[in-house]
């Protein structure tokens, strides 16, 4: 079962219908962009001509590279319509400035300064708009002795703390590097805290009248999000150490990432597994099921005090039966015997997951231009109320230019040819 | 004059308890929101035991640790047993004058305490519930349970990370409880919006394993739209964008460069690395300049995007070569300057006490904390310059706000109050009280 994104269930509009959002945002902000326009917020994502920078990061469809054709792109820009602008001409600005006055947030990502030094700051535009919020996502924020350094995903990472915490214990690879996860993550963990900044703006616009300028900084979401490291720094003065999937911790705790009979992995999430006589009986019977109980039924486990000194040997004759079953009947297994445990699934495991199915979580969204649809990955959470829905794939380069110049802001087809030729659409 | 709080006036009953619930309810309250944190002593939030951020010198117990004391920060707390009748009735009538229930129970907890969305909307019809199951609430699967790490297995955020031809490195923490977190806040403030303009409340259905599959959006579609195997040489390419060897595909971290690795740098300690990227023909030319040029840069091999993908084992032994001889910052500073991407690699430490722009940007508040003293507070990383977030409450001691929540809130008077006490509603029959629980009761 699958949703179809276009029939939104019962006809009810996403929490955001209504909000007018302009998104001048490359890859640090194109997700918070995401976020509203699948809430429903009408996104107009403003690129410079010949289109965003994103556009040209892979993978492509079917490997061909086209600014049309980036899967990034796709997942990233649904749900918003696309115009070109080039807002260091002059009619540029003006056709922005117009814009701005019926929009309730500007989200931008250029470097600190870049928009006032065109006279498109924060105050140069509220003064027509005054309940207007504009967002600025950056680096590291407008301030600051790092203010103009360049980055990447990999750089923030780094410096955020994600990496001092992420790798190997020395036993599974000897002189690892901190590892930075993949993903593109540093983009998702700043995106999802300025999303909480542009409401908590929109909530004070909403009883007040008032817009106000929000400063958000990449790095300091990414340093706020290590978890524990931070408080066990402040709490002991100790520094985590790295361990194979699972905390890092200032003590080499027990490993939980158990490798399987077909080459995967399970992640035993040490603090929802812990073991009392009826649970260890629980799983001995489902060992012994295959033959691979060795001596957990004995009698001598059902007392606590044995069960808690016998863990290391408990332990190994898990581990053996990991290494004799499939990944797939592990975790499931686990699960129905009220064992928290997690399979490192790939793609090719999530596709087609019935619980997914069951959420509708996998979406199709039509590519008239290509005369097919795809599917993608769907909603994290279901508003009952007020449902989550991609209501368009990513726009091609300057699709929705006519619809806005020309049915919004009244220009006709000739002042939007000239533009066009004079290079500022 | 205190600044305006965006969410002054909203009052949010916190039925969370480790991690990504009390995360979310933590922001609500940095907006202005009243958050009371319920809890009830012989189900004690496991943040609240946290053996690793007990400071030393402070007495260990369930209001020493300083990870409960920053996830939970800006909440009142009461003490309340929902699991009898009277604490029901007790709850309910807090629940009638607030605006948002939020939880991260396993799927189907608050309807076994008689608290589910049908109820939650007759004793408050516009109620904003937002549940944070780890699989959800719906779905065949919604009784599976998650911690943070199984989540991100799960999603298939684990098998991300890591290098090429060994187990998945995965991540240091548990990601799935900070975007849990993150996403619960998000969902509590958009249907609280969407209330404001419509009347209307909502039960929003969070699931903290699927949030994981939401970030690995250019993975899913080359899957789905490609139909590029997961599981392919060279890949995860451990911080780099492609492992020298494999056949080029993007891997989902930008575009495809190099360098764009870690490396070691001068002190050789546990932490003493950086990493950088050159996105240019020209940053590349930058960084060679500002390593010398080193003789064994000099190789055509090297000019070209191509060649440094092919030869990055060379490139990268080479550059190593060179950060060892500096200090991370110093190197970070050095690179920044001639316009090459860098930065060090910061532990815990580093951000508290030597990064200059956290510093600079004010990220971390101190405030008086009962038992551990001036503590560091983690900040929201953005301003906002109208109705800034704002630390303004520790946490709260286990119970603390009882008497004020039931007396001067709910009405009660302070004999059903001291009732409560003997009962069992406001505090275990059995279990000692603490000196300030008998203290608030004078």
């Amino acid at each position: 079962m699958t949703n179809d994104a276009s029939s939104n269930s019962a006809g009810l509009a996403g929490p955001l219908s209504g909000l007018r959002v302009l998104e001048l945002a490359d890859e640090k902000g194109q997700f918070c962009g995401k976020l509203m326009g699948d809430l429903g917020a009408d996104v107009i994502k403003i690129e410079p001509r010949g289109g965003q920078n994103t556009r040209s990061v892979g993978p492509f469809y079917k490997d061909i590279p086209h600014p049309d054709r980036s899967l990034s792109f796709w997942h990233y820009n649904t749900s918003k319509r696309g115009i070109t602008l080039n807002l260091e001409s002059t009619e540029g600005r003006e056709l922005f400035r117009r814009l701005t006055a019926t929009a309730d947030l500007v989200l931008e990502t250029f470097p600190p300064g870049y928009l006032p030094a065109l006279g498109l700051g924060y105050k140069d535009l509220a003064s027509g708009n005054p309940g207007l919020i504009v967002c600025s996502l950056t680096p590291f924020g407008q301030t600051g002795p790092w203010r103009d350094y360049l980055t990447c995903d990999l750089a923030h990472l780094a410096a955020g703390g994600q990496m001092a915490s992420s790798g190997y214990d020395s036993d599974d690879v000897a002189d690892a590097p901190p590892i930075a996860p993949g993903g593109g993550n540093a983009w998702h963990i700043a995106s999802h805290y300025a999303y909480m900044g542009i409401m908590a703006a929109l909530f004070y616009r909403d009883a007040s009248g008032e817009g106000q300028y929000i400063d958000a900084s990449v790095h300091e979401a990414c340093a706020l999000t290590t978890e524990g490291a931070i408080a066990i720094y402040l709490s002991t003065g100790e520094v985590v150490q790295r361990h194979t999937g699972r905390h890092a911790s200032p003590d080499n705790s027990v490993k939980i990432q158990l490798p399987t009979q077909d080459g995967g992995w399970v992640n035993v999430t040490r603090s929802g597994s812990a073991l009392n006589p009826a649970r260890l009986r629980r799983l001995a019977e489902w060992m012994d099921e295959h033959g691979l109980a060795q001596d957990l039924l004995d009698e001598k486990y059902q007392d606590l005090a044995t069960v808690q000194a016998d863990a290391r040997h408990t332990t190994d004759v898990l581990a053996n039966f990991f290494a004799n079953m499939p990944q797939e009947d592990l975790w499931t297994g686990g699960q129905e015997r009220d064992f928290p445990w997690g399979a490192i699934r790939t793609m090719d495991e999530i596709m087609g997951d019935p619980h997914l199915e069951d959420r509708g979580f996998f979406v199709e969204v039509e590519h008239p231009e290509l005369g097919q649809s795809f599917t993608y990955p769907g909603a994290a959470a279901i508003y009952n109320g007020s449902p989550w829905a991609i209501s368009r794939r990513a726009p091609l380069i300057g699709e929705h230019n006519e619809e806005i110049f020309c049915g919004e802001l009244a220009l006709s087809k000739g002042e939007l040819t000239l533009l066009a030729e004079s290079g500022v659409i | 004059m205190s600044l305006p709080r965006p969410l002054e006036g909203i009052r949010v009953v916190d039925f969370t308890w480790v991690r990504a619930g009390p995360w979310a309810a933590r922001w609500l309250g940095t907006f202005g929101a009243e958050v009371i944190k319920v809890e009830w002593p012989e189900n004690l939030d496991i943040l609240r035991m946290n053996r690793f951020t007990v400071p030393t010198g402070v007495e260990p117990g369930p209001n020493s640790t300083g990870q409960f004391a920053d996830t939970n920060a800006n909440k009142r707390g009461i003490t309340l047993n929902v699991r009898t009748p009277k604490g029901l009735e007790v709850i309910k009538q807090l629940i009638a004058i607030s605006d948002v229930v939020i939880e991260n129970f396993s799927s189907r907890i608050m309807q076994r305490f008689g608290l589910g969305y049908d109820v939650l909307k007759q004793i408050k019809p516009d109620i904003v519930y937002i549940s944070m199951a780890g699989f959800g609430q719906t779905g065949r699967h919604h009784y599976y349970g998650t911690m943070g790490p199984a989540a991100q297995a799960l999603s298939g955020l684990t098998f991300l990370s890591g290098l090429p031809g060994a187990p998945p490195a995965g991540w240091g923490w548990s990601y799935l409880d900070d975007t849990g977190g993150m996403y619960g806040a998000m969902c509590a403030l958009t249907a609280l919006r969407h209330r404001n303009a419509t009347g209307k409340g909502q039960h929003v259905d969070l699931s903290q394993m699927i949030t994981g599959i939401t970030l690995t959006g250019s993975a899913f579609l080359d899957k789905t739209v490609n139909g590029r195997q997961a599981r392919r040489e060279g890949y995860p390419p451990g911080n780099r964008t492609t492992w020298p060897g494999a056949p080029v595909t993007n891997n989902y971290r930008g575009p495809t460069v190099a360098p764009h690795n870690s490396y070691r740098t001068k002190g050789g300690g546990y932490n003493d690395w950086c990493v950088i990227a050159c996105f240019s023909n020209q940053e590349w030319k930058n960084l060679l300049k500002l390593m010398g040029p080193p003789s064994w840069a000099d190789d055509s091999r090297f000019d070209t995007l191509n060649g440094r993908l092919e030869h990055q084992e060379e490139m990268d032994r080479g550059i190593e070569s060179w950060t060892k001889t500096l200090e991370k910052y110093e190197l970070a500073d050095k690179c920044q300057a001639a316009g090459v991407r860098a930065m060090p690699v910061q532990s815990s430490e580093d951000r508290v006490e030597h990064d200059p722009q956290l510093r600079d940007r004010g990220m971390y508040t101190e405030m008086d904390h009962p038992m551990l003293g001036r503590w560091k507070f983690q900040n929201a990383p953005f301003k906002l310059s109208v109705s800034p977030p704002e630390m303004h409450r520790p946490p709260p001691m286990i119970g603390q706000h009882n008497r004020e929540v039931m007396e001067e809130l709910l009405g009660l008077s302070h004999d059903e109050l001291e009732d409560g006490y003997k009962d069992g509603t406001f505090w275990p029959e059995e279990m000692p009280m603490y000196p300030y629980v008998e203290e608030a009761l004078k």
